[in-house]
């Protein structure tokens, strides 16, 4: 990978030449160089195995506010130079937008080697050890009885680098590392059958759950869903597992970005300095975060990352934004141009189980499926599997239900926080408790 | 988070519907001046790969001892042209080539793919995707390739977009757009996307095929917000297929996907919050393709019955549907989105017919759960680049009509709930599905009242099948991207008017 570095870099320092010769009033260049490694493991043995190496170069030409983007995983100096001339050619076609344009200069960036997202030892890890990881942990989760089938165990390997420069005189890059390990199982009878599994993944391989411990979160998660039920129509109290906490929060983030504030297709358009949920709730995106899954020195158009607070005991405080956004809502960028970086709801202080414990009836929820998600309103309705929660305890497995309800009577309706914030996704949360939502079953 | 496939079905999606071509680039690049015709010479040609490399790179595949190996190798344009805040925002245009190599030594596959095409890459290529037979050694010989000739033809490829200027692409997407914002006065913001591409495939064997495809695909997607007194809401409309330009004017116009998006956003204006719980439920005929798409299709396809993790592995040959109830899919409709003339195995597609009178007689089959399963190939391994390997899926999937008037369905609902538009749906391999309705109806005594907005619908495979009460005779098709194993797949999916004796409706009434 260092070998290409250079050679990559001067490909786009010549391009980048090549596109003002040719008229771009601005132009960006980012090359992303990676290989991957994954095996799946069914049932004891081998599925399949991927190995392979991919370069793709991405790039936007500016005509004087117009703007044309491209990419292309054939990097023939005749393709790109091609590519660059369509660029142009199509940018003039577009309207002439005073947003519209590359960052500014000048931007400090964060020491990479502070950020620890790449581990060396994750590219010495021989294939012999990432297919016995796999397998340790599919073994383990078959060894249950109750485990009726397996949809295979995998282990996979990233290393990857990122090259960006732009007509600003902006020239940065960074490498990464991931790997993950996940199984999936089946639990149940005849008709009645539940899927489950779990996943981990990180920059770091010392950081990674181990076999043992994925396996025994897939066997929880599987085997208590076992006699799941309907239960009748009504509205409880809710309490959010972390992974559920996230895809709230993944949903949150959506309503934050910034096109879809300048679009008014958020239900977040216009609230900054608004109350938006409870004083429990403080919302972060952290870039910077040492280790965190999401992230990276800067963003998809070179600007630095950082953290940014998004929520504030309750308070809208910022939304999320790339240049463009920023410029259309007459903020600054973020660094968020590659999406969100370490999203997270700030932990509280009750543990998980005293968090049930508070409720006298309600839903554990522990996954939804579905795409019941409506940033214009905030609406969600997703159908859902739990736990059904009686004077604080869990009492029996519920499954075809439907759950909904809306964005931000969630926030505001938050009455407890656990202390249980573990990032294992670039969007992360604890667990919740929310006052009221609609449960839809019998 | 969970370790669990998931298969959906995404209607607002724009992502993989990319393509188009600008004309300047597509003759220079390639034929200039002629229409894209499915030839192997494109990659000998272009990228001077001979067939004497193909057939040396699929034997070094083989050295370690595998059954079979495969070259994918594909060279993929797609353009998009985009539209909001009443301004050509951006156009974009991307490339795709490389080659895939699989390796397949019993059920286990091994796969690599390099966007490198010299023939040194393309052999350490080959030999990591052979290692998946380590221990073994080479003895099938792959002899010469033989030229395979596509057998049929379902793409409209008599007015390309590899052939239409950006200007012209602009003026359709200014079309829909504009169309949709004079729709009513309420809309506050429109979305207009026109995406094209041209994907030229080359499939070698070591059973010594070679085939070549070339595949048009355009769609248009159009998004319209309205608001009034502080409530917002979002429709959504597209249009497009294996087709080119013709379709835009003589199919479906710029125009009818503009107002089609805005009438949806409109009528959400008034709509409310679904009653909740068990209740009949009948499903438009315009969208509801999506219902068999999640609660049938995907648990037909081989891999999870072959994995024995589908809840119909164990029912072939079985009633498993009432007995009004016959389900295909078809790859030979012609232009259709899910269309295509040979799998990305080289298979050459055809109608399957999954369930026959309620009788589950058939699975979409890949090459690999075929052998496995020892069945007939059916024209259904699909990938969605050379980065994957190829996969049981759908393409057009359809429930057979029959004879009731929509009318009449509804009026058999006393009490009820009427499907019309989808955000999508989901569905698991134990058979529990979900669907989350844009837009619907309730039915009260037999009409439809108040539109509803943000229902979700969930059930299970086996209950939706056997509790189809009433089958209309009035199909409508889904246009779609399907998303299964980390892969996407441009789709359709088809449906008559559909009266389900009760399902589960999630919502906050």
């Amino acid at each position: 990978m260092k070998n290409d570095r250079g050679t990559l870099m001067s490909l786009s320092e010549e391009l980048l030449a090549y596109g003002k010769s040719k008229g771009a009033t601005q132009m960006e260049i980012s090359i992303s160089d990676g290989s991957e490694f994954s095996v799946d493991v069914r049932e004891g043995e081998i599925e399949r195995l991927v190995e392979a190496g991919q370069k793709r170069l991405a790039l936007r030409v500016f005509v004087e506010g117009k703007v044309a983007r491209a990419s292309s995983s054939d990097l023939s100096s005749e393709t790109l130079r091609k590519l660059v001339d369509n660029a142009i050619e199509r940018a003039k076609f577009a309207t002439a937008d005073q947003y519209a344009g590359l960052p500014e200069k000048g931007i400090i960036m964060a020491k990479h080697d502070e950020l620890k997202i790449f581990d060396p030892g994750i590219l010495e890890m021989p294939p012999e050890k990432k297919i016995a990881a796999a397998k340790e942990t599919e073994t383990i989760c078959l060894k249950d009885k109750r485990i009726k089938k397996s949809y295979g165990a995998s282990f996979g390997t990233f290393a990857g680098e990122l090259i960006l420069v732009n007509s600003n005189g902006f020239s940065g890059s960074y490498q990464r590392t991931s790997c993950s390990c996940s199984v999936g199982v089946q639990t149940g009878e005849g008709e009645n059958l539940f899927d489950e599994g779990w996943s981990d993944s990180s920059p770091n391989l010392d950081k990674l759950m181990r076999p043992e411990e994925i396996a025994t979160i897939a066997i929880h998660r599987a085997t208590r869903l076992i006699g799941g039920r309907k239960v009748q129509t009504q509205n409880v109290p809710v309490v959010f597992e972390p992974p559920m906490t996230g895809s709230l929060l993944s949903f949150l983030y959506t309503c934050v970005s910034g096109s879809n504030i300048y679009l008014k297709q958020s239900f977040l358009t216009g609230k900054l300095g608004e109350r938006v949920g409870s004083d429990l709730v403080t919302v972060i995106d952290d870039g910077l975060m040492p280790g965190g899954p999401g992230t990276r020195p800067f963003d998809g158009e070179g600007v630095a990352t950082r953290k940014s607070t998004v929520i504030e005991s309750g308070v809208l405080k910022s939304y999320l934004l790339d240049t463009y956004a920023g410029r259309k809502l007459n903020m600054k960028s973020t660094g968020n141009a590659s999406g969100a970086n370490n999203f997270y709801l700030a932990p509280g202080k009750h543990s998980p189980a005293d968090i049930i414990k508070s409720v006298s009836k309600g839903l554990l929820l522990t996954d939804t499926i579905g795409f019941g998600l409506v940033p214009t309103t905030g609406d969600i309705s997703r159908g859902a599997v739990g736990m059904w929660i009686e004077k604080g305890e869990l009492a029996y497995p519920v499954a075809e239900i439907t759950i909904s309800g809306n964005l931000s009577q969630i926030l505001t309706g938050v009455e407890m926080i656990g202390n249980d914030l573990d990032f294992r996704q670039s969007i992360s949360g604890p667990t919740i408790k929310v006052k009221e939502m609609t449960i839809g079953g019998k | 988070m969970s370790g669990v496939n998931r298969r959906d079905f995404l209607r607002r999606s724009s992502a993989g519907l990319a393509l188009g071509v600008t004309s300047g680039f597509w003759s220079d690049l390639l034929y200039s001046g002629q229409l894209p015709v499915a030839s192997p010479a494109l990659f000998e040609e272009r990228f001077g790969i001979s067939r004497e490399d193909m057939r040396k790179i699929l034997g070094i595949a083989l050295s370690k001892g595998g059954d079979f190996s495969e070259l994918f190798f594909e060279y993929k344009v797609s353009n998009s042209v985009r539209m909001e805040e009443d301004i050509i925002k951006e156009s974009s245009q991307n490339i795709l080539l490389g080659v895939g190599i699989r390796v397949l030594k019993g059920d286990q596959t091994g796969y690599g793919y390099t966007s490198d095409l010299t023939f040194d890459r393309m052999k350490q290529t080959a030999l990591t995707a052979g290692a998946i037979a380590a221990g073994g050694s080479g003895s099938i010989a792959v002899n010469g390739l033989t030229d395979r000739q596509l057998m049929q033809h379902v793409y409209d490829m008599s007015s390309p977009f590899t052939d239409v200027k950006l200007n012209a692409k602009i003026d359709l997407v200014k079309e829909a757009y504009t169309a949709a914002q004079s729709y009513d006065k309420r809309i506050t913001k429109v979305q207009a996307f026109l995406a094209d591409e041209i994907q030229y495939v080359t499939i070698a064997n070591s059973e010594g095929v070679m085939v070549s495809d070339v595949r048009p695909l355009a769609a248009m997607f159009v998004s319209t917000t309205a608001e009034e007194k502080g409530v917002r809401n979002t429709g959504f409309k597209s249009s497009g297929g294996r087709v080119g330009m013709k379709h835009f004017q003589n199919v479906e116009t710029p125009k009818q996907v503009g107002r089609k998006s805005a009438e949806e956003a409109i009528t959400l204006l008034s709509a409310v919050d679904p009653p909740a719980g068990e209740q009949p439920v009948v499903l438009s005929s315009l969208n509801s393709g999506v219902m068999i798409h999640e609660a049938v299709g995907h648990p037909l396809e081989a891999d999870g019955n072959r994995k024995k993790t589908s809840i119909m592995w164990d029912k072939l040959g079985k009633q498993v549907a009432n007995p009004i109830v016959t389900i295909y899919d078809d790859p030979t409709i012609p232009h259709y989105r899910g269309s295509i003339n040979i799998d990305d195995e080289g298979t050459e597609t055809r109608k399957t017919i999954l369930i026959e009178k309620g009788k589950l007689v058939g699975f979409l089959q890949d090459r690999l759960s075929a052998k496995v399963m020892g069945m007939e190939l059916n024209g259904h391994g699909r990938r969605q680049s050379y980065q994957n390997n190829p996969v049981p899926r759908m393409t057009n999937t359809v429930l057979a009509e029959g004879d009731a008037l929509a009318d009449d369905i509804i009026k058999s609902v006393k009490k009820g709930f009427y499907a019309v538009t989808y955000q999508g749906g989901q569905v698991s391999d134990a058979g529990k599905f979900t669907f989350s309705v844009n837009m619907g109806y309730m039915i009260e005594d037999g009409k439809l009242t108040r539109p509803v907005k943000n229902a979700t619908l969930i059930g299970t495979n086996v209950q939706i099948l056997n509790e189809v009460e009433m089958i209309g005779n009035d199909t409508g098709f889904f246009l779609g991207t399907c998303g299964k194993d980390g892969q996407s797949a441009p789709v359709t999916a088809g449906t008559p008017t559909l009266k389900i004796s009760k399902m589960t409706v999630g919502g906050r009434g």
